[in-house]
């Protein structure tokens, strides 16, 4: 709670500075920066994670895969992740980890179970959709950030509440997008993101919803709202039994555990 | 006569009141006009299909499922060598990556951002095929090319199998109701700047988005360039007929306001502006001028034989009611047969021709009397020189009546045996081919890639994730096979290829290992790992559904008529019955199939149409004559000219298609016209008490004049249609004319003759 309105604080006395000197870029990379931070300091975490696909006709289907994450300190790279897939049976038992880096490809590795072994992937594939949903790679680390250029836009009321109106550019070359229109609220909390596809139409919209205060410090989104605008698909992405600082082991996060973390 | 009398009481009427009435007809004429803004724009071949037709519903449910079938591919060859040289990658490339900005793209597939797969132990690397351009050295190129080469989703795809072509194409999810104007208007821009950058290298526009396109394209450059010309040429004729500034004025303006209003019902129709829509304003300004003409002809005859203006257009009037009206009928009777064909840009011509019909019908015995008393028509000098020969021609008819008959039935008989040579057949993809632009690219990609049309199938298990059911490969393979040796097709891509391709690189990148894996939950896991590994607008959604139950196939179809492809696909149904199961499929889904379906189903509605329309023409012309005899006279002029017209085209090529059908049936209601109106006055000529050779000469005096314009005019206005770049229109155009210049003669030589046989009192 001390965060919570600590955070307030500072934001408003910065509001008051920032009549003085700061430019529109200054202010959504500042807001930006302080958003993505009051979500560090988790340590590490774990979660189950269920994900819903449907199509236009309204049609699911349901994924359901378990995740930990590692944070990492350094300030230039980013943090590492496990994902555990469960649902659909037959990827059941497979396993990926990746090292996620700023503005470079990540490392991942996937253990696949029906053939025994570890294989190293590298591509430039974090704009590809994340298991057949509408939800990229890049958009789980859309909140960093050190991978956009910022620009405020003003304020807008949503859902009763204002909100900054942040634009960005990604940094990086291989993004599938050339710019995002976000609301974040004072909480510092992101509420909704527009994705704007390479030819400049809009994509997609994520809401992000069922905002909970964990540990009474960060705040994170249970559940990801995603609608395609263009092929009018949507995915609904929900975190369950989310965990921080848990005292995960390290070594966990390293190729060579892959195989063992399967069984 | 009763009638005679209604319309004396009438037009006195109307011209007590004629400024009054003129405002009044006009008022309406704006609020009919004012419906031209609706008219839409066409929705390339979807217009040309009916939503519920089951091949074009296959196609939207496919769509549905896999995104649109549309697809914009662009066509690049180098005049020297293959596409294996530098600046032909550098072209490759950067096109690729540009085409990520057309409106409406989803997906872009090209050489360069193939999505290849590389192994090292336990490293895969899944990147883009050819990157780095600058860099590479002429072994680099080689070893690309044979790597190329080896890949069953490049060949035939991206790249021809001889290297010398390139495809680049662009996918696109166009929302209902949109064209595909925006998207061109792009692909355009860079056919340009690529043109002018590298000179050398020869790059096209093809696609299904570019056919669809071309409706629109040849609709509005038949209509800029034709109209106008058209018009003027109209306006030219009528005078040189009519001898007078005013009369062919009146002309004028009757031709205007029957073809504007028809134009704006149209809109208010909601129609679409498709190439066979251009037909209808000529076929409409045909009909008003050959009324005009009839009406205004004799109006001008009686003037100058001493009646006053008022009288001399009633007398007109009270004789050119009738087969005014008739002619109206019988064309709208032709052109309703036409409606039970199957494609519904025709049917829109035809309805467009019969509002026309009726508005050309009404104006010119309520608005032509009106506009006659009102403006300062002089009489014309008459055609002397043409009215002296049509009176030696009667004379003649006359003397060798027998040998006209005789001559006109040998070269009947002689033409009829060539009918023999006809058959029905259909080749949707040259409806294009009269367009300079379009045949070059066609050219290019049908010769390298065999056709730029894909057929779909969609495949489906019935459960999740039963498309990495081994067993489903098999299937997949079994059919593969089976289609790959249907001489039409080139190739057939499914889902399996990429599962091969990925159990090949999980096994070190030996090629033993090309093969589906015995182990369902292997090939889902390399199914995940492939989605993790693949970016933005390269994944499978276009292939396999979000549930894994279905995964549809591609393949690439070789030219083939209409024929043809229904017996194949008949056959394919069949073996899918047979082999198939347990997976479902409703067989081959595209462009093909469904132009040669609607091609072939259209073609035996349009038969029916024949045989409706006939009849009820026969029956109307029967009933206006109160004869049986005359009816069945009327029959023989008006059955020649098809035999003769049919006969010239067996002689020429053989291969009847929709538009030959269609052009009979606009022919059929026009070529009546002539007959109605000699056989109205020869019939009137005989109750005078006129013997049969006073009766033709009196036809001659009377109606041959008029007959002669009024199917030159249409003549001439079906020559004109040969010009449009839309190929059906030009059929259509070609055989109306031959059709209508035959029934000229016909009229001219051999009903007069049957006449003279078939009449006692001579």
């Amino acid at each position: 709670m001390i965060k919570f309105i600590s955070s307030i604080c500072i934001i408003s006395l910065l509001l008051a500075t920032s009549v003085f000197s700061e430019t529109d870029e200054e202010k959504g990379f500042r807001i930006a920066k302080e958003s993505y931070e009051s979500t560090r300091g988790y340590i590490d975490s774990k979660s189950d994670q269920i994900m819903i696909l449907i199509d236009p006709k309204g049609n699911e289907v349901v994924r359901e895969i378990s995740g930990k994450n590692l944070e990492n300190m350094d300030p230039d790279d980013g943090d590492k992740s496990l994902i555990f897939f469960n649902k659909p049976k037959d990827v059941e038992g497979t396993v990926m980890l990746s090292h996620t880096h700023v503005n470079d490809d990540d490392d991942q590795w996937l253990y696949l179970p029906a053939l025994g072994r570890v294989k190293r992937i590298s591509s430039s594939n974090k704009s590809g959709a994340f298991m057949g949903s509408e939800i990229a790679f890049e958009d789980f680390s859309g909140l960093d950030y050190r991978k956009y250029n910022w620009k405020y836009l003003g304020e807008e009321n949503y859902e009763g509440e204002m909100c900054y109106k942040l634009e960005s550019y990604p940094k990086y070359e291989n993004s599938g997008y050339t710019k995002r229109v976000g609301l974040t609220d004072e909480l510092l909390r992101a509420r909704k993101i527009e994705y704007y596809d390479r030819k400049g139409d809009l994509l997609k919209t994520i809401y992000f919803e069922d905002h909970k205060l964990y540990n009474d410090a960060i705040w994170f989104a249970d559940t990801f709202h995603v609608v395609n605008h263009q092929n009018d698909n949507s995915t609904i992405y929900k975190w369950k039994n989310r965990q921080l600082n848990i005292g995960l082991n390290k070594k966990d996060f390293e190729k060579s555990s892959l195989m063992r973390l399967a069984d | 006569m009763q009638i005679d009398s209604l319309i004396e009481k009438s037009l006195l009427k109307l011209f007590s009141h004629k400024i009054k009435l003129l405002f009044f007809v006009f008022f309406l004429l704006t609020i009919f006009i004012s419906g031209m803004r609706f008219l839409e724009t066409p929705s390339g071949y979807r217009g040309f299909v009916e939503n519920e037709f089951t091949h074009y519903k296959n196609i939207t449910d496919l769509e549905e499922k896999y995104g649109q079938i549309d697809v914009l591919s662009y066509a690049i060859k180098p005049s020297k060598g293959d596409i294996f040289q530098k600046d032909v990658l550098l072209l490759i490339d950067e096109l690729t990556r540009n085409s990520w900005q057309t409106p409406y793209s989803t997906r872009v597939e090209s050489i360069t951002n193939h999505q290849y797969s590389t192994v090292m132990g336990d490293d895969i690397e899944i990147n883009d095929f050819i990157k780095n351009i600058q860099n590479l050295n002429d072994k680099d190129l080689l070893d690309l090319k044979s790597k190329a080469l080896k890949e069953d989703s490049i060949v035939d795809f991206t790249l021809s199998r001889n290297s010398l072509a390139s495809l680049v194409n662009v996918y696109l999810q166009v929302p209902e109701g949109i064209n595909f104007e925006e998207p061109m208007v792009f692909a355009e821009k860079q056919q340009a700047y690529f043109q002018k950058k590298y000179p050398e290298i020869y790059l096209g526009i093809a696609g299904t988005v570019q056919y669809a396109h071309n409706f629109q394209t040849t609709a509005e450059r038949d209509s800029t360039t034709m109209y106008p010309i058209f018009l003027i040429l109209i306006t030219i004729i009528s005078y040189l007929l009519l001898r007078s500034v005013i009369a062919s004025l009146i002309t004028l303006l009757i031709i205007i306001f029957s073809i504007l209003p028809s134009m704006g019902s149209a809109g208010y129709l909601g129609f679409e502006v498709s190439p066979p829509l251009i037909i209808a304003p000529i076929v409409i300004l045909t009909i008003a001028l050959a009324h005009s003409i009839h009406i205004l002809s004799i109006a001008m005859t009686n003037m100058s034989e001493g009646m006053n203006k008022k009288e001399a257009i009633i007398e007109s009037i009270k004789i050119n009611f009738v087969p005014v009206f008739l002619t109206s009928l019988t064309t709208a009777v032709g052109m309703a047969g036409i409606n039970l064909g199957r494609i519904p840009a025709i049917s829109e011509m035809a309805n467009t021709v019969i509002i026309g019909s009726a508005f050309s019908f009404i104006l010119s015995v309520i608005l032509l009397p009106i506009l006659f008393v009102l403006l300062p028509v002089k009489e014309g000098r008459k055609p002397i020189l043409v009215l002296r020969y049509l009176k030696i021609l009667g004379d003649l008819i006359y003397k060798f009546k027998y040998s006209f008959i005789t001559v006109i039935g040998i070269i009947s008989i002689v033409l009829s045996s060539f009918l023999g040579n006809i058959y029905f057949d259909e080749r949707w993809d040259n409806y294009f081919d009269r367009v300079p632009k379009w045949l070059e690219v066609k050219n290019v990609v049908d010769k390298e890639f065999g056709s730029s049309f894909f057929l779909f199938a969609d495949i489906t298990t019935g459960e999740d994730d039963g498309i990495a059911d081994p067993k489903y490969h098999k299937k997949l393979e079994e059919f593969t096979n089976y289609l790959e040796n249907q001489y039409t097709f080139i190739n057939v891509t499914t889902v399996s290829n990429i599962i091969k391709s990925l159990n090949k690189n999980m096994n070190g990148g030996e090629s033993k290992f090309y093969d589906i894996p015995d182990n369902k939950a292997l090939i889902s896991q390399y199914l995940l790992l492939y989605e993790f590994s693949v970016p933005y607008g390269m994944d499978l959604k276009n292939q396999m559904t979000a549930n894994k139950a279905d995964s549809r196939l591609l393949v690439r179809i070789n030219y083939a008529t209409a024929t043809e492809v229904v017996k194949i696909n008949n056959e394919i149904i069949n073996w899918i019955n047979e082999n198939m199961s347990p997976y479902k499929t409703n067989g081959l889904a595209g462009i093909p199939i469904m132009f040669s379906y609607l091609n072939t189903e259209n073609a035996k509605g349009l038969m029916r149409g024949l045989v409706f329309s006939f009849f009820f023409i026969v029956i109307i012309v029967g009933l206006a004559l109160r004869s049986v005899k005359y009816g069945l006279i009327s029959i023989v002029p008006n059955i020649v000219p098809f035999v003769l017209g049919f006969g010239v085209l067996g002689i020429v090529s053989g291969m009847v298609q929709g538009p030959h059908q269609t052009s009979i049936l606009i022919s059929l209601g026009l070529v009546v016209d002539a007959t109605i109106h000699f056989l109205t006055k020869f019939q009137k000529a005989t109750n005078m008490g006129l013997t049969a050779k006073e009766a033709i000469q009196y036809c001659f005096k009377y109606v041959g004049y008029p007959i002669i314009v009024a199917s030159v005019c249409l003549f001439i206005g079906f020559l004109f249609l040969t010009q449009s770049i839309f190929i059906s229109n030009y059929i259509i155009g070609g055989m109306c004319a031959l059709i209508i210049g035959i029934a000229l003669l016909v009229d001219l030589l051999l009903l007069p003759a049957l006449l003279l046989l078939s009449t006692k009192k001579v």
